[in-house]
């Protein structure tokens, strides 16, 4: 009944992923040693002011580093940080936390907090794919209407990730050494998901090495596979901007029966199906954050029309990826929207 | 148990995996059977295939799924009551000839001629469809014309993604026109009552009666509600028991597999249309209760106008493509001398659906 239940608001409107591929860390944060040339942290502080700042406490991604991991049960230390940030850097500015509903305890503890401050204020938010883009956080919590790709510090909005706060008043305002970063792993390619303490600089071939299961192929995406990059050049660096690694098994073989097992087959690159023509199922539709009709696009690009699809408000859309993630016809459509973009 | 059916998948996996390099390394063989054995390992096994482009992680949901659902409800839906109600012997048959007709000889036919890389499981669907519209005493060789147009009709079109109307209602309209008096007779009578295993397999004696819409046209009588819903009235082998394609609908509904505005749209506007004529012009009418559970209306708006291709993509549209075909079948039971016309509305409306699309888009998003 509980199965039924979760299932219902899943698909509504964006995807709440957290419920459709739960992903367990384990407890211990695990240190990556590394001892070549490594980055450090720098905040390129915005030389316009800033009204607002909107922190996320509310990851919608099942592999993005969970909020536990970075407050480790003192939210109002956290907090104090953000305000010593605030009046030495932003001191003209508003603070939006946001912060799962779910999560009553720390709702609680943020709200306590908040009495006392009049520069604070909390948000909370469904923990649904895509709802931290800047874009739809930026509509659901001031209200503004951005473009894509539009830089928010133009209308004197800033987005801080949590750890670049702790980040900022580690280095600039305590002088302390800061030159780790929290990094989680996960996936179907992984003996165990894992939080790993990373220098950034180091070679992500250097930080999958001990975890990576012995014997299948896999691949690696940098910011979660939904909207991430994929890494062709393990040697690759990672550096302060990566948010988390995901490495998936690549199912390139055939399964007899995949209609039997459908959870086993879940969470690899497989594409679960072949390409077919849109049968008009609307799926896309319904997923879609913000009300496009993603198959239009695609009618459009295969007649060859491109240009007709700006016609149907396509710059509107956010690149969530979600249109191609559901289409039971396997179609390419975040590459088509791409496409017709350019 | 789970371990020997391990053993045996991996058993025929490989023996799958031979057989296709083995294709693959004779051309001969490959020019007759390759794209058959394509078509064929695509209904056993996955593809190879991965993601190359962002989202590099797809719902589980694919084409397969979406037919498979609903294939699984037609056959509650109308199968399983078809054979309480006329028999094993009367149905079955009826679904083996359909099939072979159908997905073995033409479609299979198409495939090597054609080239197609797959059988599309879309023509399953049709070919489920042919023997729900048509009544339980029609010859078998009826059946196999009708599915053998349908699958034809479709595989010219191009298949799954690009009908323009529904092919099963295509056929059914060909058989129509070319085969008048054997669809419209031998209405059997259901079998009611405790079953026996001989009714489960014969049936009861073919004793025929008009359908309630031409009882209606003839005589104005009204057969009681509670047998049409539960089946114990005459009609087309498929429509009668109207309690479980509700209940499979509703499931159909739910999976998302059809788009619950248009059943909805299509029996709400059947609903309010026939009352309107009903109070206006009185008793020569059809009421409206009956109009929505007589003929094959359940059937025809959760299974057949719900087909997602034939509608129109936008979900404005879908209410619109409804309202009409609930309005054209009203008229048509009312004012026609044909009793019933869910087939001709839903055809007729697949048709107006493309300008009601692009009506709609133009609409929409106007500057």
């Amino acid at each position: 009944m509980i199965e039924k239940k979760k299932n219902k608001k899943v698909y509504k409107k964006g995807l709440n992923l957290l419920e459709a591929y739960p992903i367990k860390f384990s407890e211990s944060v695990v240190f990556v040693k590394y001892d070549g040339p490594v980055d450090n942290f720098s905040f390129p502080f915005p030389d316009k002011k800033v009204e607002h700042i909107i922190v996320n406490l509310c990851p919608t991604e099942p592999w993005a580093l969970p909020t536990r991991a970075i407050l480790k049960n003192e939210t109002p230390d956290f907090l104090n940080k953000l305000e010593a940030v605030r009046t030495e850097y932003f001191p003209d500015s508003h603070c939006h936390v946001v912060v799962n509903h779910q999560e009553s305890s720390l709702v609680n503890e943020a709200e306590r907090y908040k009495s006392q401050k009049d520069w604070l204020s909390i948000h909370t938010m469904e923990p649904v794919y895509p709802y931290d883009t800047p874009v739809l956080i930026v509509k659901n919590i001031l209200g503004l209407d951005i473009a894509f790709g539009q830089n928010t510090i133009e209308l004197g909005i800033l987005l801080l990730d949590p750890q670049t706060i702790t980040g900022i008043f580690e280095y600039y305002i305590q002088k302390n050494e800061f030159n780790t970063r929290l990094i989680p792993i996960s996936g179907t390619g992984l003996n165990e998901n894992k939080i790993l303490k990373v220098r950034p600089g180091t070679p992500v071939e250097r930080i999958l090495e001990t975890h990576v299961k012995a014997g299948i192929k896999y691949r690696v995406f940098l910011d979660g596979p939904l909207n991430g990059t994929e890494v062709e050049d393990l040697t690759q660096k990672i550096d302060w901007s990566v948010k988390n690694i995901v490495v998936l098994e690549e199912r390139d073989y055939k399964t007899p029966f995949p209609y039997l097992k459908v959870n086993k087959l879940l969470f690899t690159t497989s594409l679960m199906g072949e390409l077919r023509r849109c049968v008009y199922c609307n799926f896309c539709d319904d997923i879609c954050p913000v009300n496009l009709e993603p198959a239009l696009y695609w009618h459009c690009y295969t007649r060859g029309e491109k240009h007709k699809a700006r016609l149907y408000a396509l710059e509107k859309c956010i690149e969530c990826g979600l249109c191609s993630f559901i289409c039971p016809s396997k179609l390419e459509l975040l590459h088509v929207i791409r496409e017709c973009k350019s | 148990m789970k371990k020997t059916f391990k053993n045996i998948e991996t058993i025929f996996n490989k023996s799958l995996n031979s057989i296709e390099t083995f294709i693959q390394s004779h051309p001969k063989v490959n020019f007759l059977f390759g794209a058959l054995f394509e078509a064929a390992d695509g209904l056993i096994r996955s593809t190879k295939d991965t993601a190359k482009n962002p989202p590099f992680i797809r719902s589980s949901m694919d084409v397969k799924q979406y037919m498979g659902g609903i294939l699984v409800a037609l056959f509650f839906g109308w199968v399983v009551p078809a054979i309480y109600f006329y028999g094993f012997m009367c149905v079955v048959p009826k679904l083996i000839v359909s099939f072979v007709v159908g997905v073995f000889i033409v479609d299979v036919l198409w495939v090597i001629l054609a080239r197609e890389e797959r059988i599309n499981e879309g023509g399953f669907v049709t070919c489920l469809f042919i023997p729900a519209f048509l009544p339980p005493q029609v010859p078998l060789w009826l059946i196999g014309v009708g599915a053998g147009i349908s699958i034809l009709f479709r595989n010219i079109l191009g298949g799954v993604g690009h009908n323009l109307v529904n092919p099963a209602l295509f056929g059914r309209l060909m058989l129509t026109i070319c085969f008048p008096t054997m669809v419209v007779s031998g209405w059997q009578e259901p079998f009611t009552g405790i079953p026996t295993i001989e009714s489960l397999m014969y049936g009861v004696d073919a004793v025929t009666h008009a359908t309630p819409l031409i009882v209606f046209k003839e005589t104005g009588e009204v057969t009681s509600y509670l047998s049409l819903l539960f089946g114990a009235s005459t009609g087309s082998l498929g429509e009668t028991c109207r309690i479980s394609l509700i209940i499979t609908g509703i499931w159909l509904c739910k999976k998302r597999i059809a788009n619950w505005r248009i059943p909805v749209a299509y029996l709400g506007s059947v609903f309010l249309f026939a009352a309107l004529f009903y109070l206006i012009l009185g008793k020569a009418m059809v009421p409206p209760m009956f109009q929505l559970l007589s003929g094959g209306l359940i059937f025809g708006a959760f299974f057949m106008a719900t087909d997602p291709i034939t509608t129109t993509y936008s979900q404005t549209g879908k209410w619109i493509f409804s309202i009409g075909c609930g309005f054209i079948t009203v008229v048509i039971r009312n004012f026609s001398p044909i009793p019933e016309g869910v087939m001709y509305a839903i055809l007729f409306m697949n048709l107006i659906g493309v300008p009601i699309q692009s009506i709609i888009l133009k609409l929409k998003y106007r500057t």
